[in-house]
């Protein structure tokens, strides 16, 4: 590589990646992308082990249900939803600029997607908390 | 040089595709899905009587068998890139990939033990 | 009368055997100054041991890369009036680079990347004029901007792929593989397909679009990277319908 000794420290970990400093809202798209997703595999996984309930018959089911009316469930159901909307409002974004289209307006598609993830965070968590 | 440290023989942009397809289809997916359980069911909730009758019906239980497969495989494509990001070796890459193959089918096998354990009880 | 700004200077050190720190120093400078000759100055006056790469000091050369206050920028055209008088301007090296010295990165890995392309920049001298303006190749405004690349590597310090992944080919090396791919020139355009599509070529790019943010010649890596994935995402296709 180089004529002389290896240089070091080397300026780079992968932790890295995730150094916040000096970052505009491209990155913060993507930061929130790979959270939201991690957070979506992570409720998908519990979600899937919760539906084995259904196997313990009526009782244990409708006990559940009973759990899932709880304020603090249904606040994490709304976290839930905003997870879903960031990510797949941004993700409908990512793949159009990620088969070149619309590159020039990424940003633009990004600010719409934040103002429609905020505007249906809004109406599910109103939806959420008045059905109960 | 870099060209003798990686070996760059493999096209993958398939990945990159499947991952845009099945995300698109997970928002229909999943959107569908909200509704049914949640717009559509009294209350919000169903009851264990409701989750009974509506996976027995046959547009829903194919929606929601092919929701399971798509969210699933877009879920570990994801783990999957973001494993990547941190430049693993082609061979510990094979066997990751192995892994989450096997976790991808166990996952839809499982879903799919359950959802004909609902179906097929009798109380 | 020429206005005075007075800057406190927070500047990385690093001398191999010793630990990393940072100095300050406190400057005063012209509005007319740009942030790398309030370096200069740091380095005349008060400290001859800092190291720092500078060149042209127009933004042709791109040497002198470096963060200030966490952003990526070229210090020899960003302005001292870009900042208050009384300021603090932390400086540090690029992002992603191995470190030799207190600023100076060791920039090897550009261009370990650039070659991995075939580096197909080099125009050979070309007569403007060939009975009448000589035609230029057809749609070349579409995808020649990268020959505006002074490979200043700033692109690659705000990559976050780049810190993830230590093979990833990065935003230069993809925006100068477009540039192959649109006027060849002698290099295999499969090779350079077979290159960028991969795992650490451009499937490592995740849109953040940092590139772009920072790149002083408008170059617009990301939007290369964009048009590639299209590339190549269009030729599977065809290639699974058998056209």
């Amino acid at each position: 590589m180089s004529v002389n000794a290896k240089p070091k420290p080397v300026a780079r970990k992968p932790i890295q990646w995730i150094d916040l400093r000096g970052r505009r809202v491209g990155f913060w798209a993507y930061l929130a992308m790979r959270l939201s997703g991690i957070g979506l595999v992570v409720y998908l996984y519990l979600h899937l082990v919760i539906l084995n309930q259904l196997t313990a018959g009526p009782g244990a089911w409708d006990g559940f249900v009973a759990l899932a009316r709880s304020p603090i469930f249904l606040a994490l159901d709304v976290v839930l939803i905003i997870g879903l909307l960031v990510h797949g409002l941004n993700g409908l974004r990512l793949a159009l600029v990620g088969f070149g289209i619309g590159v020039p307006r990424h940003k633009t598609m990004l600010w719409i997607g934040v103002a429609l993830a905020v505007i249906l965070s809004v109406l599910s968590a109103l939806a959420i908390f008045s059905k109960g | 040089m870099m060209q003798k440290t990686l070996t760059r023989e493999r096209a993958s942009s398939w990945s990159w595709i499947l991952q845009a397809i099945t995300g698109v289809l997970v928002i229909v997916l999943v959107g569908v899905h909200m509704i049914f359980q949640h717009f559509v069911a009294a209350g919000g909730l169903r009851t264990y009587a409701d989750v009974v009758a509506y996976i027995r019906t046959p547009f829903f239980l194919g929606w929601e068998t092919i929701f399971l497969i798509v969210v699933t495989w877009h879920a570990l494509l994801g783990v999957r890139a973001i494993a990547l990001d941190f430049g693993l070796k082609r061979s510990v890459e094979r066997v990751f990939n192995w892994i989450l193959t096997i976790i991808g089918v166990g996952t839809i096998v499982y879903g799919l033990w359950l959802t004909f354990t609902v179906i097929s009880r009798t109380s | 009368m020429t206005m005075t700004r007075h800057f406190q200077l927070r500047i990385y050190r690093y001398k191999p055997g010793s630990d990393p720190h940072y100095d300050t120093f406190s400057v005063a400078m012209p509005d007319e100054a740009n942030v790398l000759d309030a370096i200069e100055r740091a380095w005349d006056d008060q400290d001859r041991s800092l190291m720092f790469r500078h060149a042209c000091h127009h933004a042709s050369c791109g040497s002198c890369g470096l963060r200030v206050n966490e952003v990526e920028k070229l210090p020899c055209v960003t302005p001292v009036t870009d900042y208050p008088d009384g300021a603090t301007l932390t400086i540090d090296p690029m992002r992603n680079f191995p470190l030799v010295t207190d600023l100076a990165v060791d920039a090897a890995p550009l261009y370990e990347r650039t070659r991995e392309v075939g580096t197909p920049i080099m125009r050979e001298s070309e007569p403007l004029r060939e009975n009448g303006l000589r035609v230029l190749p057809e749609g070349i405004a579409d995808f020649n901007r990268f020959e505006n690349c002074i490979e200043c590597g700033l692109c690659l310090s705000a990559c976050p792929s780049m810190a993830a992944d230590p093979f990833y080919l990065g935003p230069v090396a993809l925006a100068m593989a477009e540039r192959a791919l649109a006027e060849p020139r002698g290099i295999d355009r499969q090779s350079i397909i077979d290159l960028i599509d991969d795992e650490h070529g451009l499937w490592r790019c995740h849109s953040a679009f940092e590139c772009t943010e920072v790149c002083p010649s408008n170059v617009d890596p990301a939007g290369a990277i964009m048009r590639l994935k299209r590339i190549v995402a269009a030729k599977k296709f065809k290639k699974l319908f058998g056209r």
